[in-house]
């Protein structure tokens, strides 16, 4: 793309202060070399229109923040090169699949809190030992790579705005949540199975899920929440494998 | 959480969900004509009883009479005349297409439920592809593809004799 050119950002609004009813907006913002979709949308809030909302925080696909639907695709917003996108024109909405707070900001309550109810920490059966932890616990590198995949998540929610049984049953865990409990699930130093699996054992559970892989798609962290599924299906159908 | 939306906008998100893989890779390809394959065959099937049940006769077909041997005869032929119409034939071969299809691509989405011919976790590095969309996967899916259009083909050409 050369230094000078220009895109045309297609802008989902929506204030609920204000009548609450969603349109969108055209801006025109000139590209350079390397230009994510979040830098275009600084440009807008500095240069064109302080009145649009984003949530933005790292810059660089750690914090999890900037999930938004970019031309149909749920993506990072500071992962998201306005060259690699091969267009002109940018639309750009919020995440699916979730209640919207402003313009393009998503409300993640009720993604955090499904994430909340997989118990995402370590158990231990020991009271004592879980308040006031004192023993190391050794991992070998294999029992790491079992889990560790899982662990890069951020958190970002694009998964959870992909996922097609999410967007028709709201009591689904979701991507998300589910590959962080067979995350919980399979490190060894955890000692909850039983209680992780009542968890999530039931028809709006794990069960649920139709392997769309629509998840493991659209995951900047190379996560793949369907794997997870279907790996912890397999240890509730079979019995927990060993080591 | 979102307050309870109403059963129209249910509906509408759930057909956009189903109809639209596009975007989204293979998988939800699969996803979508596993639905539509799915609805598809039990609406067939449901045609397939009224149909044998009802088109002639009506309840009265499965009682028995003292002529049962002539009646039986007289509803099957007229059935078969009523049946003998292109249209039919396009729709069973359409329904040959989708039920090699689901029952193909069915055996492959348990196996994957089961957690079988999935690769395994791996550090993901950038361009990471995933592993939950191996190769076995993704051969399988295109199986069940051709293993349908074989249906689809055979059964044009036993209604419409088109290889001829
Ligand atoms: C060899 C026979 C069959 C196999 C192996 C099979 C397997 C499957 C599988 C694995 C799914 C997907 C479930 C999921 O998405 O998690 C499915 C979906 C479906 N099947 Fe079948 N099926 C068979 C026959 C039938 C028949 C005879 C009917 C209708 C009477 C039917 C109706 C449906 C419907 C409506 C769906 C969509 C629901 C869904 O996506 O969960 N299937 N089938
Ligand atoms: S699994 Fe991937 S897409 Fe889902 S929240 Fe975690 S990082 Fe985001
Ligand atoms: S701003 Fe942190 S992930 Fe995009």
């Amino acid at each position: 793309m050369s230094g000078t050119s220009e895109v045309l950002l297609r802008v989902y609004r929506y204030d609920p202060s204000n009548g609450g009813k969603p349109r969108y907006q055209n801006y025109r913002v000139p590209t350079f070399r390397g230009m994510t979709v979040l830098d275009a949308l600084i440009y807008i809030k500095e240069n064109l229109d302080p009145t649009l909302s984003i949530r933005y925080s790292c810059r660089m696909a750690s914090c999890g923040s900037c999930g938004m639907t970019i031309n149909g695709l749920p993506r990072l917003a500071c992962f998201t090169q306005i060259s690699e996108l091969r267009s002109k024109y940018i639309l750009v909405q919020p995440l699916r699949n979730l209640p919207i707070i402003k313009d393009l900001v998503a409300d993640l309550d009720e993604f955090f809190n499904k994430h909340k109810l997989v118990k995402p920490y370590l158990i231990r059966r020991d009271v004592e030992e879980q308040e006031n932890p004192r023993e190391q616990y050794r991992q070998s590198e294999e029992e790491l790579e079992r889990y560790v995949q899982f662990a890069y998540c951020i958190k970002c929610a694009l998964c959870y705005s992909a996922c097609p049984v999410v967007s028709t049953d709201k009591s689904f865990p979701g991507p998300q949540a589910l590959a962080q409990l067979y995350r919980y699930y399979i490190d060894t130093r955890d000692e909850a199975r039983e209680e992780r699996i009542r968890i999530v054992d039931g028809a709006h559970g794990i069960w649920r899920c139709h392997f769309a892989d629509s998840c493991s798609q659209v995951c900047p962290k190379g996560v793949d929440p369907a794997l997870a599924i279907q790996l912890m299906r397999r240890e509730m159908m079979f019995g927990p494998s060993k080591g | 959480m979102a307050g309870r939306r109403n059963g129209l906008a249910v509906l509408v998100e759930a057909l956009r969900t189903w109809l639209v893989p596009y975007r989204y890779g293979l998988e939800r390809w699969s996803y979508t004509l596993q639905r539509i394959s799915g609805v598809v065959i039990t609406l067939y099937f449901v045609a397939h009883i009224v149909e044998t049940g009802y088109v002639v006769g009506g309840p009265s077909v499965w009682t028995i009479r003292p002529d049962a041997q002539q009646y039986a005869e007289r509803v099957w032929t007229e059935t078969i005349k009523f049946l003998s119409n292109p249209l039919f034939d396009a729709g069973l071969a359409i329904i040959g297409f989708f039920v090699a299809f689901h029952t193909i691509n069915g055996i492959r989405l348990f196996l994957a439920h089961f957690g079988w011919g999935l690769g395994r976790p791996t550090r993901p590095e950038p361009m990471h592809r995933p592993q939950s969309m191996s190769p076995t996967q993704r051969a399988l899916f295109w199986a069940s593809i051709a293993f349908a259009v074989f249906a689809l083909v055979y059964t044009t050409n036993a209604f419409f004799g088109v290889l001829a």
